[in-house]
């Protein structure tokens, strides 16, 4: 080739207005004299728009460069990108959830958190917190977020008590689901619940969707959020299993009905957060994770977001009041699923959601 | 002279074209823990992975991939010949440059803006919502979903279909049709028995193209198949992206490339073999 | 006899309006949703909904303009298209002379094999050259690109130079050598002017084939380097709001732009070529 590799880099680097003195492949090289520079991966939409702004903040006091990407896709997407080329990856600090942040410890590729520049975590509850086997510290919790069933009340005034309830005729081609990966399976889950299994016997939760599939209940099978906002924005889907995000997004402009207390089923809890990749310039990566983990900066991320936030002290978006549980529902209503389990389950459930469930919807 | 022609190629494309190929083969063979993040490097080599997409759900896929890129292959080439023929044979000047920049102009456009565009026009709050209905599919069934991802692929496809057959078009004497009128053929006998049937090398051509562009498409499913209208490249995708099962993708991505290039050199050595000037 | 002639002409008006109204569809297939493209990037609204709009305001043109993501992937777009058209039309333009000329065995084959990214998904090519230069250790996003893009590119050069050679007699070039011309110079004063525009018009389309593509990109792409299909398929995906629809206006608006001056440089007709019975 006519250019060397080092030239186009610094085509590209100066051409998107990235270029910072000397550093040309981010990440690898560090020239003592320059600010450090990381590359954060963050999802599209409220999550970069407040992340940008608390940005801001912290550069105010910290002169620390930050670069974004924005997960293309679910977020194990960018799992796969860093496999790829390990360990000359360019990322440094990744916003993620609990799932993701598993399949990360269980690869070695996680900084332990450094507690003495995460000071923040030490107010954080304990159990939000990712572990390796040692019992290190690997994530740093910013929001705790969830997935639930609910409805459109303006569509559909009745609503419903019971996901059994979705079988009637009224419901056929009403419902929006995830692809069995988005959510890792927690749709699946959740059918499993309602027959009386869990993720570790799911194999009643298979039945209930097939039962839903093959009567033509499934409309849509959303991919990522922008896809279920729009469904269910649209009007032509009433009822879904979705993650706050999405619900949040449809809420501001229509009435939604979260069925977060239904007598014969449970919503899911987890976190999402930021950890560290090996690699990275770790000062620089654990202030910029501390900085977002201050009760007000937490409090600001998770009112943008529509999600709760991990620290106590942090005040909740009013209109999520009702979406959360006390802490006495917490055991009547939340289920906290077995992440890691449901990561090494999750191939074969890609591979039967194509053969047996596609296949139902299509003749639906 | 001819071998120095050729070199710049071979040194680029050589290892482009071979490297991919071995890496996908080798991939593909090794085997998989579900959790891990693609293959596992240390493992025996297996069939595994083959095995596993034989299922005979798995053709399900490929018909699918195979039909639906057929019936937007017809479609588009229902309203690209017409308009083709329109450009050639009976605009005005101002005309025919007018809609050759619209048809190179589409081309120029960004796939996902026209998809985007499409989804919003036919789409349940679109405009054109009632298309659908009028055919009498609902919006919101997976039949629905089908008409989306054909009529995104029947868009993209038109005016590379179109611009193909001007070409082709353009080299077809207009004197024949005129002489065949002139001795008192109907117009439509004229269009299908002279022009359509001397265009037949450059509709098959112009069709191989289109159809090898549709079912090769990621994007279109990927944006209004609403999950239940899946290509093989999606299966691929998800498999790199969501699960990190590399070599189930490569095994895939194995399987399509063997059936695409078997499928079209095919049907372009059946073409050639019944007519000449085809499939260049 | 008359009655022949009215039917005559009965079948003839038939075809005539079958003929006019799938003229009329594709022209509403292919602008109708540009319209709506277009009304839609003045939504006052913050989600899609019912058509048409009933208030409206600039707010995605702001959010586009404000948001450096687009403009970073346009310049790696522009940059990575330019590069690999650039390889893709010396290399591919030489070996269709190459081929057009040669005799030896296995031409054919060749010459398949060099095709062969036509007819192969990108997405194959995209997961295939992932794991090819991660096996190489090139992990450079550019580098990374311009290898897909090179491979999606030279089919489409080669393919349409090798057509437009086709019509250009060897014997124009035997007769420059006979001349004692060079066979370089015969080549760069003979061969090369007279495919002038079948390599135009292949450069164009690899042009578009690069800067269109999603399926290759979505693979090769790394943290700085990413293309804008895919800046924009990552915005759509994380959430489906009107940004988009502004950035396809402005797209438009690009397009028709680039196709005046491409008519004013080159005059479309040589991009679609006039034909032998050209008016």
């Amino acid at each position: 080739m006519p250019m060397t590799r080092r030239d186009f880099t610094r085509v590209v680097l100066t051409g998107s207005g990235l270029a910072t003195a000397g550093t040309l492949t981010g990440g690898l090289a560090t020239p003592a004299s320059a600010a450090d520079r990381l590359l954060v991966v963050q999802w599209g939409a409220n999550w970069i728009e407040v992340s940008k702004q608390i940005t801001a903040d912290f550069n105010k006091t910290n002169p620390t460069q930050i670069a974004w990407e924005l997960h293309s896709g679910g977020a194990a997407a960018v799992v796969a990108k860093i496999k790829a080329v390990w360990p000359n990856t360019q990322y440094n600090v990744l916003s993620v959830w609990d799932p993701v942040f598993r399949a990360m410890i269980k690869e070695d590729w996680l900084l332990p958190i450094d507690e003495s520049i995460v000071t923040n975590l030490a107010t954080i509850p304990d159990q939000f917190i990712q572990k390796n086997d040692k019992g290190q510290k690997m994530s740093v919790p910013l929001s705790t977020a969830g997935a639930f069933w609910g409805y459109r009340e303006d569509l559909l005034p009745g609503g419903f008590n019971s996901v059994e309830d979705l079988l009637r005729p009224e419901f056929k081609g009403k419902l929006c689901v995830p692809y069995p990966i988005g959510l890792t399976g927690l749709f699946i889950v959740s059918c499993a619940l309602q027959r009386g299994g869990n993720e570790k016997n799911a194999e009643p939760g298979w039945d209930l969707v097939k039962e839903l599939a093959s009567k033509g209940q499934i409309g849509m099978i959303a991919t990522n959020n922008s896809e279920y906002i729009n469904a269910m924005s649209s009007g032509e889907y009433s009822v879904g299993f979705w993650n706050n995000g999405g619900w949040y997004a449809t809420a501001k402009n229509f009435p939604v009905k979260l069925k977060n207390r239904m007598p014969d089923n449970k919503s899911f809890l987890y976190n999402e957060g930021f950890c560290v990749l090996k690699g990275s310039p770790a000062k620089a990566a654990f202030e910029f994770a501390n900085f977002f983990a201050e009760p007000k900066m937490n409090e600001l991320y998770n009112m943008n977001l529509g999600s709760g936030p991990t620290q106590p002290s942090a005040k909740t978006n009013p209109m999520l009041a009702d979406w959360y549980y006390k802490p006495d529902e917490l055991s009547k209503y939340a289920y906290f699923a077995d992440f890691a389990y449901l990561g090494s389950v999750m191939n074969e459930w890609n591979a039967r959601w194509e053969r047996e469930i596609v296949p139902l919807v299509r003749r639906g | 002279m001819t071998a120095a022609l050729l070199w710049p190629a071979l040194v680029i494309m050589a290892p482009l074209l071979l490297g991919p190929l071995l890496a996908l083969g080798h991939e593909s063979l090794k085997p998989f823990t579900s959790g891990r993040i693609g293959g596992d490097d240390a493992g025996a080599l297996t069939l595994a992975n083959y095995a596993q997409i034989a299922a005979p759900e798995y053709a399900r896929y490929f018909l699918d991939t195979f039909r639906v890129g057929l019936i937007s292959l017809a479609f588009a080439l229902l309203l690209g010949f017409p308009m083709a023929h329109f450009i050639v044979r009976r605009a005005a000047p101002v005309t025919r440059r007018l809609l050759i920049g619209g048809l190179v102009g589409t081309l120029f456009l960004s796939i996902i803006v026209r998809i985007y565009a499409i989804a919003m026009t036919f789409g349940p709050n679109g405009p054109l919502a009632g298309f659908s209905r009028m055919l009498g599919i609902a919006p919101s069934s997976p039949d629905g979903a089908e008409l989306m991802v054909v009529l995104g692929l029947m868009n993209t496809t038109l005016p590379l279909v179109a611009l193909t057959l001007i070409g082709t078009l353009q080299n077809i004497n207009p004197r024949l049709e005129e002489a065949a009128m002139s001795l008192g053929a109907p117009r439509w006998k004229t269009f299908f028995q002279v022009t359509a049937a001397m265009s037949l090398p450059g509709i098959l051509s112009a069709g191989i193209i289109a159809y090898a562009f549709c079912i090769s498409n990621l994007v279109v499913p990927m944006l209004v198949g609403r999950g239940s209208i899946l290509f093989v490249s999606n299966l691929i995708y998800f498999r790199f992206s969501e699960v990190a099962n590399f070599p189930s993708g490569a095994a895939l991505s194995i399987v399509m490339m063997v059936l695409s290039v078997a499928l079209f050199y095919g049907l372009l050595h059946l073409v050639r073999s019944n007519w000449q000037e085809a499939g260049k | 006899m008359s009655g022949l002639s009215i039917s005559k002409r009965l079948a003839d008006a038939l075809f005539e309006a079958a003929y006019l109204s799938l003229i009329t569809l594709f022209i509403a297939f292919s602008v109708i949703p540009v319209i709506v493209a277009v009304v839609l990037s003045f939504d006052a609204r913050s989600f899609i909904g019912p058509f048409p709009p009933k208030q409206f305001s600039l707010r995605w043109y702001e959010s586009f303009l404000a948001d450096s993501y687009y403009r970073d992937g346009l310049v790696t777009s522009l940059i990575l298209a330019t590069v690999a058209t650039l390889i893709a039309t010396i290399a591919g333009t030489l070996a269709a002379i190459a081929l057009s000329r040669a005799t030896f065995r296995g031409r054919a084959a060749l010459q398949a094999a060099l095709l062969s990214p036509l007819v192969v998904p990108n997405v194959v090519l995209g997961f295939g050259m992932l794991i090819f230069a991660s096996r190489l250790g090139i992990i450079d996003g550019m580098t990374r690109l311009i290898m897909g893009h090179v491979l999606i590119t030279f089919p489409y050069v080669m393919r349409t130079t090798a057509a437009s050679l086709v019509g250009i007699k060897a014997s124009y070039y035997e007769a420059a050598l006979s001349l004692g011309a060079k066979p370089w110079k015969a080549l760069a004063q003979v061969t090369l002017p007279l495919a002038r525009t079948g390599i135009l018009a292949g450069a164009v389309f690899g042009f578009v084939t690069s800067f269109d593509d999603v399926g290759v990109s979505l693979f090769l792409t790394d943290a700085y380097t990413f293309t804008l299909p895919v800046a924009i398929l990552a915005q759509m995906r994380a959430n489906l709001d009107l940004t988009i629809a502004a950035l396809s206006v402005v797209f438009i608006v690009a397009t028709v732009l680039l196709i005046v001056l491409l008519d004013r440089l080159a005059g479309l007709d040589a991009i679609v070529g006039r034909g032998v019975y050209g008016r």
